[in-house]
Parts: C-alpha cells; structure tokens; sequence
C-alpha cells in the first residue's frame, strides 16, 4: 500500500547516523521548526515539472527522495549549512518552486534539500539608479507585483512567473516572454549574492560594470545549484512602459516570418515580445486565423515616441514579406492566455506525454532546426503532434520552441527518453544549441559534452575547484555521475 | 460523505503550481508541502491508495484556508481545491486522525457546540415568528458581541421584524477538522430550529455561515427552505429602499472613528476607509459592490483600496477557522496582508474572521455594520 516512497533513479543515500547529525546542528543554526524529516515535506521537494515525475507520480512513485529539508531564513544560515553539509560531505540539492522541467531538483543521492523560499523579501528598490535587490526565495509574480506598485517593473515574464523564483530565474539563465525588449534574466542582472560550498558568501559590485576580470559572481549564473547557492540578486528595472502597441501580421509561409524578423533586428527595432507561429500553433491558439498562415505576435512598449517609430519600422519590413495585418486582438487573446497550461494536465490523464524543448538558432539554421527537429519527434512511434514557433529573438537568430505529444501506450519514460535522443540528435546535427532557456537539470546533461566541446572541460574544472567535495546538486548540468536514469 | 472529484484533483496534482503566488499559506510558511499542488498530490496519492495519512501529511492537506485565492488565476474551471481538499482528508477523520491544533476546539463543538466553549446568548431577542432569522455565528458571538448589537439597531431603525435564537455552530468547523458526522448532526439542530421559528428569510453576517448554509446543507440531510441572505447585501437593500438613511458630517464620522480608538485623516474634506473584501463574500457570494455602494452611501467617506481587493482579494489568516488551529500561522498571514493596506487608512470589512485576524492593538479594525450603524440616525 504505502509504497510511495519507492525511489526509481535514487543513486545513493547519506547515512542516518549523518543525518540525524546533521538535522541536530541544522537545528541549533536555524531553529528546529526549520528542520523536517516528515514524509510531506520530502515528498513534496523530491520534483519539479518534469514529466518523468508526473510518469511516476501516476504509478505512486518518486524519483528521489530527500533525507531532510531546511529553510534558511537568511544569507548567513545558508553559509552555516553550506559549511556543515561540506564539512560533513552532505550532497545538498537548493530547492525553489519547483517549476523546472528536467528534473534539476532531483535529489539523485538523498542528502538534503535546501529549500530557500523563507528568503523572500525585497531588500530595496533604488528608483535614481534603477536597481533593485531581491533574495532569491521570492516568488516571481509577487517580485514583480512589489516593483509595480512603486512604478517599475522587472521586465522578466517567463510562463512561470507565478510558480517560480527569482533565485530559479537566475540559477537556469531563464528568459522571459517580454526579453527582446528587456533582455534575459543574465542582462538584467547587476550582480549576484551567492555562498559557495564550505560556506564562502560573496557578493558582486552593484555598478553597471566592471573591467577587473572576470565577474566571478555571474558565473553562478545557470549553474542550477551545482557551484554553490544564489541567495540574492540587484537586478535592472525599468519604469512602467507608457504606451503599448499590439499588432499581429500573418505570413503565408514561415519562412517568410523569420525573414521579417531578422530584417526588423537588423533595423535596430526591440519589440518586448515577438512570437512567431508555425500554421498548426497558429490555428491552436487563435482558430479565427485557421491553420494555414504562420502569426506573428508582437507586442512593442516604452516611451510612446519609440514605441511608434518601432512600430512603423516593423510594419515596413513585414510589408516587404507580404504580411498581412490582422490586428491587434490575437496579441490581446495570448495576453490573456499565456500562462494557462492546463492542456497539459489534461493530457497527461489521458495518456499523453506533452513535452517542449527549446533550442537556439542562428537565422541560417533558423528554419532547417524546425523542420529537422520536427521530423525527428514525429518519427518517433507514439508521436501524434511536434509543432514549433519561435519565442526569443537577436540579431543573431532565435530561440525555437518544440512542442511535443504522444501517446506511446506502457512505458512512456522510455518513450521520453527515444523522443529526446531524436530531438538532440537533429538540434545538434543542424548546429543549434541545445538549450535556449529551460537548462539542462538531471536529464540534459546527457548531451553537454557534445554541445560544449572543450569548453565542458573547464566547467568541469571550475566544478572540482568550487566543489571538491562534489556535494552541491550532485548529477545536475553533466557534472557528475547519473547511473540508474541513464542505464 | 463527499465525494472527491479524482479528475480535478489530478488536474491540479500534475499542474506546476501555476496559483502558487496567491496562496497565503504558501507564500508566508514557504513550505512546498502546503503550496496548491503540493496539498493536491498528497491528496491524490492517499485518494488513489498509493500513500497512507500521517499526521503530516494530513496537517499539511489540512493547511488551507478555504479562500480560493488559488481560483483567481486556476484554469481549471470545475476545480474548487479547497473543496476537494477538505473532501479528500475526511477519510483521515473517520480513521481516528486529528491534529493536536484542532482537538480542543473539536471537543468545545461536541460539549456546546461551539468552538469556542460555553455559547454565549445573543443579548437582542425577539418575539417567535419574526420574519427575519438573524444567524450571528459563534466568532461574532465570542468576539464581537458589539457587531451583534450593531446588526440589530439597523434593523431596529428599519423597522425589520426580526429575532435572535439560540443557535448551534453552523457545521463548517466540524467538516473542516474531518468530524462529518458532527457536521452534520449541527446542520440538523440548527435547521429543527430555524422551521420552528417560523422565518421566512435567514440573514448572516458571517461568510462562513452562509457559505455552509447555501453549499452544504442540502448534501448534509438539511436542506433549507429559508431564503439565505448575506448582511453586505441585506443591509444595501434597506439603504435602496430608503429605510435606513446614512447621514453625518465628515466630523461626526472621524468622531465615531475616534470612538473606536481609530485616528483617521481627512483627504480632499473626505474621510479615507480601506475595505477589506472577506474571500467568501468576494470570490464565492461575489458580493464586492454591495459592501462599497454602502460605505460610498455614506457622504464624507471615501475608499481607499488595498493592493489586492475585490476578487482578487487576499485571506486575513482567518479562513478555516486557522486563528483557531494555527494561530501563528494565521497571525504571520494578517500581517503580510496589512502590509497591502494604505497606511492611514482604517480598515473595514464585513467579516467577523477577518476582523478578528486584521486588528491591531493601535488599530482597530470595524465591522461594515459597526460603521453603518453610528452613521444611521
């Protein structure tokens, strides 16, 4: 009956006696009502958005488990526990909201789970020079309700801006829906607060930039917990924006679109958002197009002079591509919609496995990554739907987002595994980069090496420099062993 | 018993969390267990058999406050979380497991049915057969006997035909700490006792009561044939009908405010009252208007609204009786609440929980009827 505590991938656990050692002097730094060993809360911190979890979840089972949870309530409380877990080689796993989709949060060798959501205030807001400070804990939908009503925003709007955290934002190198204008979570950030393991707090200058070599604080940045613990952050921030425009054109094909857009970047113009649609996303999110154009979403905010001088350089060079204008209500409906996924779990009673996967291009492989990538997902058995569209843009390209749904009948993990072996496979064969926004977590780390080449190596050397006892997220970004999920 | 819809639940269990920022619970213990999502897989896994309660895990179902503040932004349209929630631990109930917060007061309601121990009689009784059945409920009763006498003057002043009984808890503390049974046999008492008044019209001021009077009863064996009114809307209509007549300078206001120990300051030769929406009365009745066309009624009085209001209102700490069976929890979630609330403006609400959660030693905070009534000549 009670079986849930059946672990699937769990590679080892830390002894009880170190443990219960643990918990003791955690308890003494932290208070003992911020210690747990109960089921709920080990339950509860074992996951986050990954499907395989759902999978498992369904059958009454769990990745991995906890051995113990704490909640810091401050900077110094997580460099005490760093220094305890480091000295006692604990693997210590940070724990925000739990909305990452590739298993990040897996504790893969027990150990304990940092879980940083009492770190949730608002240290200060600097209206002269447009900063603000901010722990890590805090929830994004409440970080950005907080910098509204003193007039700002944080321009960071990731799909789960309600379900995740600012410390999450910053340790996946996250981007928001507005980035093209605002920029992704690296460009807003001024500089970082972190401890390593052993219990080193740092903090990075706030000044808008330094040439004193390197900034050793961004480089926590898309670490995802496996260098040591983002506690806080002074991040850009920019007045509420005056005007908004909303406009949506429609393009025969899709090539077309990436063209418009890439001459549009090139003109210099920064709409917040721009979102371009494959024919059969275009149909499912606004059926009144039907599902034979391509829309592009854009949806351009600032200084209303600026606002209407982008406008109209965007609308000279989609006119060159024989755009159509079609308003400004699908941009109102995807404002609406945007953060409702609740497709998702309706599908996934009803046996589906829904997955994306986002990637980056240049504007040379822009397209060839879509078609491969989409020939790819659906050549695998079970596969009913791969759609795409493009979210994020540059100068220099896109990021391409993947959606993906099977119905692969018994053993959907292997599926998984089959539809993500397929999806690299092709990313990487066009060129593209493997990962744009969501990071690598548990199950991304298969493909690191080969993406980064060389470079792997000096991440692995920073690792072994920061984390010689190899303690922080163990198995997380490539950096490690992952056994049982690999075999 | 009531059943838990596994297929909403699920919904929920296998969403992201995507409410969690307008959880209170969440959002002042950090806790993931207690976040939506968390609460709904442990509900689920126990539902579905692959999980057996613990006092833990049934503490953390067990931290909800029923506010649907988890609605607000829910894509789910069928899903009532709070519901199911309460739904899915009754088993845990009926197996003989409680919580140490909630068996005092699951004691006080089975000796006097009353969370609150001895009931205490409302002090205003009128003759049997009066058309209007005032129901105050046990919080008002032991705390704010004041907002009781409040209630009764208006009516006085209408010329309403009303009466006060002895009542019985409404049922919804006994649901929400897993004893069914006792629910319902209260559900039973107080409807043998409403049919003998003879009333045709069963008025709350306590959105707990009404919630349970019109969501509940009929599934626990009581159904009623009263007509079911809420105090914000009941009082607005005597207003529309011209039987109750708020008047009063700007002065008189600011006296009956110092009256009740509240300094409040003049704006524009308007006095500024902020209005807390009660998270029944906004989110389940939908009565946000009422309440405000009321204050607004009152000339030299001017809203002032809080961060978050109307709908998207968010709990005082009080909902689900939590002052009760969690009060530092529901303490820490008054005071990330007050914080949304213009400094200078006192609060109002129409909710006897809320008052009760939001007062401050330096501040007070007054009940809609309180206010009404010193302005009602």
């Amino acid at each position: 009956m009670d079986h849930l505590m059946q672990t699937m991938i769990q590679d080892e656990k830390t002894k009880q006696a170190l443990i219960d050692q643990f918990a003791k002097e955690a308890a003494f730094i932290i208070g003992e009502e911020n210690v747990s060993t109960n089921k709920a809360d080990l339950l509860a911190t074992c996951r986050d958005y990954w499907p395989v979890t759902s999978i498992w979840m369904s059958e009454g089972t769990v990745p991995a488990l906890p051995q113990l949870v704490v909640w810091p309530g401050n900077t110094g409380e997580v460099s005490r526990l760093l220094a305890l877990a480091d000295r006692m080689k604990i693997p210590v796993t940070p724990y925000g909201e739990g909305s990452g989709a590739l298993g990040g949060v897996v504790p893969l060798k027990g150990g304990v789970t940092i879980d940083l959501k009492r770190m949730n205030r608002v240290r200060w807001i600097d209206e002269d020079n447009l900063m603000v400070q901010v722990e890590s804990g805090l929830n994004g939908a409440l970080y950005e309700e907080q910098l509204n009503r003193a007039g700002y925003t944080g321009g960071h709007f990731p799909q789960s801006l309600r379900c995740s955290t600012v410390g999450g934002w910053l340790s996946c190198r996250a981007a928001g829906q507005f980035s093209t204008r605002y920029g992704k979570i690296e460009d807003m950030v001024v500089a970082l607060e972190a401890v390593l393991p052993g219990g080193t707090t740092f903090e990075g200058r706030s000044v808008p930039r330094t040439a004193t070599g390197p900034r050793v604080d961004h480089l926590m940045l898309g670490s995802e917990g496996t260098l040591g613990v983002i506690t806080a952050a002074t991040l850009r921030i920019w007045p509420l924006p005056e005007k908004r425009h909303l406009v949506t054109y429609t393009f025969e094909r899709l090539e077309d679109g990436l063209e418009a857009i890439r001459r549009f970047m090139r003109k210099g113009t920064r709409p917040a958002v721009v979102r371009l649609y494959d024919a059969q996303e275009t149909g499912n999110h606004f059926p009144e197009l039907g599902d034979k154009v391509c829309a592009l979403v854009l949806l351009i905010e600032g200084a209303p002079r600026i606002v209407e001088a982008e406008a109209a350089e965007i609308e000279a060079c989609v006119n060159q591509l024989g755009a159509a204008d079609v308003g400004s209500e699908p941009v109102e409906h995807w404002l609406e919609k945007r953060f409702n996924i609740a497709v998702a779990s309706m599908l996934f009673q009803k046996g589906a496995v829904l997955d994306t996967i986002e990637v980056t291009t240049n504007w040379h492989n822009a397209y060839s990554t879509y078609r491969a990538m989409q020939d790819a997902l659906l050549g695998v058995e079970g596969t009913m739907l791969a759609s795409g569209h493009y979210s994020h843009v540059y100068p220099e390209g896109a990021a391409l987002y993947m959606t993906t749904v099977g119905f692969p009948g018994e053993d959907k993990v292997a599926y998984y595994k089959k539809l993500w072996q397929a999806a690299m496979d092709a990313c990487l064969a066009e060129g593209a980069a493997i990962s744009h926004h969501h990071g690598v977590g548990l199950h991304r780390g298969a493909w690191m090496a080969e993406e980064h080449g060389a470079a792997f190596s000096v991440l692995q050397k920073i690792k072994q420099a920061l984390d010689p006892n190899r303690v922080m997220n163990p198995g997380k970004l490539g950096l490690g062993e992952v056994e049982k999920w690999r075999k | 018993m009531a059943e838990v819809n596994m297929e909403q639940l699920l919904n929920c269990a296998f969403c992201p969390n995507m409410c969690r920022n307008e959880c209170p619970v969440v959002q002042t213990l950090g806790r993931e267990a207690v976040a939506p999502s968390g609460k709904a897989r442990i509900a689920a896994l126990t539902g579905q058999g692959h999980l057996d309660w613990d006092e833990a895990m049934l503490e953390a179902v067990a931290n909800c406050l029923g506010c649907r503040g988890c609605t607000i932004h829910c894509p789910f349209e069928e899903l009532n979380l709070c519901d199911e929630l309460t739904f899915s631990r009754l088993p845990a109930g009926k197996e003989g497991l409680s919580l140490p917060g909630w068996d005092p007061y699951l004691n006080n309601l089975r000796r006097y049915s009353s969370p609150y121990g001895q009931k205490k009689d409302p002090v205003i009784k009128h003759g049997q057969g009066a058309e209007v059945l005032v129901f105050n409920g046990c919080t008002a009763l032991a705390n704010n006997p004041a907002s009781i006498e409040a209630a009764a003057s208006l009516l006085d002043k209408a010329g309403v035909s009303y009466q006060m009984i002895e009542e019985d808890c409404c049922g919804y503390p006994a649901e929400v700490w897993g004893d069914l049974a006792l629910a319902e046999q209260l559900a039973s008492e107080n409807r043998r006792k409403f049919a003998e008044s003879g009333a045709s019209v069963l008025l709350t001021n306590c959105p707990e009561c009404w919630s349970v009077f019109t969501r509940r009863y009929a599934d626990w064996g009581a159904p009623l044939s009263l007509e079911i009114s809420d105090g914000p809307s009941f009082f607005l209509q005597l207003i529309r009908e011209g039987k109750l007549n708020p008047g009063g300078e700007v002065n008189e206001i600011a006296g009956l405010l110092d009256a009740f120990g509240i300094r409040a300051d003049k704006n524009d030769g308007k006095l500024a009252l902020s209005y807390h929406d009660p998270c029944i009365w906004a989110r389940t009745a939908e009565k946000v208007d009422q309440p405000r066309e009321i204050l607004q009624s009152i000339p030299g009085i001017a809203i002032e609204e809080p961060a978050a209001s109307r709908e998207n209102t968010r709990c005082c700490g009080g909902g689900s009786m939590f002052q009760l069976a969690f009060p530092a929890t529901a303490a820490a979630i008054a005071g990330r609440r007050l914080g949304e609330f213009p400094p200078q403006a006192p609060i109002v609400t129409a909710c006897p929980f809320c008052r009760e959660g939001l007062k401050q030693e330096e501040k007070p905070v007054l009940e809609l009827v309180e206010v009404l009534d010193r302005c009602c000549k």
